[in-house]
This record gives C-alpha cells, sequence and structure tokens, in this order.
C-alpha cells in the first residue's frame, strides 16, 4: 500500500502555549479520506491526537479542517488528491481548543442570534401549511447548510471582526425571511440592519467557493442587503410611533 | 478542567496566503487608479472655469506619457472591475421566473450588451461632433 506524508498541527493546552507541527506517515489507497487517515494516526500510531467527526457522508458538519490552508470536510477530502503530502490545521478564525479541534461557540452564538427557525402562526384550522414548488425554490439552495463552519474559516471579515455575523447565520436569515410559512423576518432585520450584520460583509466570496454543500452564502449575504435596503426605505416611510428596530435590538 | 483556547493571528498579510484573497484585494485596489481619472477629470472642469490659456495647459498635461499611463490603467481597472461585478451580479440579483432562475450566464451577457450598446452610443456622438467640424 502506498503511503504519504502528513504533517499535523498539534495544541496541547496543558503543555503548548503555542501550536506546532508534527509529521506522521500514513497508508492510504483510492479510498482514503482524510478522516481515514486522522482515525488511522489515532488507532496506530499517537492515541493523544484530537479531532471531531460522527456522521463520515458530508451530513453533519463535524470534520470541518483546514487541509493545506484550504477549509474542507475531512471526510469528504481524499489523499488520493495531493500526491505531494498534505498540511492539517484546525479550521481557520477560530480558537484552537486542542490539536484539530476549535470552539466554534462563537458561530453557534450568531446562529442563534438570528433566530434560524420557522416563526410561524398556526395554519389555518390545524391543517399543515402548503407550500408550492415556487415558494419552496426560492430558498431551498440556503437550507442545505450544514453548519460545518467552512465559510467562517474562509471569510477575512469574521477572522477580522469576530462580532461580524458570518456567511452561515446569515444565510440561514436569509433562507427563513425567505420562506413563505415564515413571518418572523421582523424580528431577524434588526440583526441583519446593523453593522455586524449584511454590511459587513465586503463580497469575498471565497466561502461559497469552500462549502461543501453548494449554499453559496456570499449569495445569501448580499440579497440580505437589497432586503436590509428595501427594510430601511420602508422604515423610513413608516410612522415613528413603532420605533421597531431599537426595540428588538435591545 | 481549565480551558485555554488558543487564538491564532490575523496578521496584515492575510490577504497574501490564498489566490481567492489576492484576487479581491486586486478588484478593490482598482479603485486606486480611478482616483487618479477622477483627479483629472476635476482638473479639466477647474481649468474650464480659469479660462482658455487654463484649458490648454490642461490639454497639454493629458498629453503626457504618464498621465496617459495612468489613465489607461484606470480604464483597465474600471473594465477589470465591471467584469467581476457583472459576474457577482447574478448571485445579488437573481431574476426568477415561477421555480427558475434565469441563467448566470444570460444575466453577464446582457450587462456587457449594454456596455456594447453605451460605447456604440458614445461613439456615435462622438462621431457626429467630428462631422460638424
Amino acid at each position: 500500500m502506498p503511503t504519504l506524508e502528513m504533517r499535523l498541527q498539534r495544541y496541547r493546552p496543558e503543555q503548548d502555549s503555542a501550536p506546532h507541527w508534527q509529521d506522521f506517515r500514513v497508508e492510504y489507497d483510492d479510498s482514503t479520506s482524510v478522516l481515514d487517515a486522522l482515525e488511522q494516526i489515532k488507532a496506530e500510531q499517537d492515541s493523544s491526537l484530537s479531532y471531531r467527526w460522527s456522521c463520515r457522508m458530508a451530513i453533519c458538519g463535524s470534520c470541518g479542517i483546514m487541509v493545506n490552508g484550504v477549509p474542507k470536510l475531512g471526510c469528504k477530502t481524499f489523499l488520493r488528491d495531493y500526491p505531494k503530502g498534505l498540511q492539517l490545521a484546525p479550521l481557520g478564525n477560530f480558537p484552537v481548543e486542542k490539536d484539530l479541534i476549535v470552539d466554534m461557540s462563537r458561530f453557534l452564538e450568531h446562529l442563534t442570534a438570528i433566530k434560524p427557525y420557522l416563526i410561524a402562526e398556526a395554519a389555518p384550522q390545524g391543517q399543515p401549511h402548503r407550500q408550492t414548488p415556487a415558494q419552496l425554490a426560492r430558498y431551498k439552495q440556503f437550507s442545505n447548510c450544514i453548519n460545518c463552519g467552512l465559510c467562517y474559516a474562509a471569510c477575512p471579515q469574521f477572522g477580522l471582526k469576530p462580532d461580524f455575523l458570518g456567511p452561515a447565520a446569515i444565510a440561514l436569515a436569509h433562507r427563513y425571511n425567505l420562506d413563505s410559512r415564515d413571518s418572523g423576518k421582523a424580528e431577524r432585520m434588526a440583526q441583519l440592519n446593523s453593522d455586524n450584520g449584511v454590511w459587513g460583509c465586503t463580497f469575498v466570496g471565497y466561502c461559497s467557493t469552500v462549502c461543501p454543500k453548494g449554499v453559496d452564502p456570499a449569495a445569501a449575504v448580499n440579497q440580505g442587503k437589497i432586503a436590509s435596503t428595501l427594510d430601511g426605505v420602508i422604515q423610513w416611510f413608516k410612522p415613528a410611533k413603532e420605533p421597531r428596530n431599537k426595540e428588538q435590538s435591545k | 478542567m481549565s480551558r485555554k483556547p488558543y487564538q491564532p493571528p490575523m496578521p496584515a498579510s492575510w490577504w497574501l496566503k490564498h489566490p481567492a484573497y489576492r484576487f479581491y484585494m486586486l478588484r478593490e485596489a482598482t479603485v486606486v487608479p480611478l482616483l487618479f481619472f477622477v483627479a483629472s477629470l476635476l482638473y479639466g472642469l477647474y481649468a474650464l472655469g480659469q479660462g482658455e490659456a487654463s484649458w490648454l495647459h490642461y490639454l497639454a498635461w493629458l498629453q503626457q506619457p504618464w498621465v496617459i499611463a495612468l489613465n489607461s490603467l484606470a480604464l483597465v481597472a474600471s473594465l477589470f472591475h465591471a467584469w467581476t461585478f457583472f459576474a457577482l451580479f447574478p448571485q445579488v440579483m437573481p431574476l426568477r421566473f415561477g421555480s427558475r432562475t434565469l441563467p448566470a450566464w444570460l444575466m453577464v451577457s446582457a450587462q456587457w450588451a449594454g456596455v456594447l450598446l453605451v460605447i456604440l452610443a458614445l461613439w456615435w456622438l462622438l462621431g457626429g461632433v467630428d462631422a460638424h467640424q
């Protein structure tokens, strides 16, 4: 079986003040994923290696990792595509907890803030909410997000300003705002309108390139800028007795 | 158990790390030569207000090789920026008809067709000026 050189970023919080590199050599064939290789290292070479994984089929979004500096899912990236060897590091722009594990709580806070769930009034007479294929098509692409965080590792704005809501959270907000069954848009706009909302994005666009599910968060964020502008214009012409945005940003 | 997360630094050179970032910075940098173009345009307006001698001096200044070079760079930069802008447009404003979206290539082509129309209109207008001289 052929072997491949792998350089892993290690960080042991109890001993290290900063991460360092460690080299490993793994056996691989055409079907060996980066995640398989990590399991091989942990089982046969160094049991102290820490990394996250769960479903092994690009659904759970747990195994996000930097492969040669590019955000990837470990389970969806194959050693056969890196004949010169590869370098693995934890997802960029997040604090590193240990080895290849990052602390994603900042992303999860942003995700919670935009209320990524249906805020719907009850369907008439207990009937299910009906939706036409055309209504579904408006948001379907943005509903494929698996919260893996690759887009945050790709986003320099999030790296420079961690308070920026970021690609996935805004894409999810946009997804629910576009859903014909949802009536919670007013509750999300205060977040999206802020400096840390859609306007924090400068359309680098790399988030959409690295997205493993074809969500195109850059499109969602920049469509959100149009929605935010329209929302602002509507606020402008509304009677002043209902300061909607102020109340919600509290 | 205490935690000690390591916060990776974000150096000023972050944009050199990946071709996608370098492309983005190049796109944003197109504003620099355009600033020169705008400045020379304002200078021209000012010269026009100062009288004929000043205007002729401005025309001579415009014909210097370095001014021509910088303005040519501004033209190339604005065309490059337009190219990136047109390509991003279908992402920002997808046109939907029922459950279908207008293909991106069609939207991009339509924008370039618009540019061509404007160029033709300008060419026709300026050609008209020449014909009267």
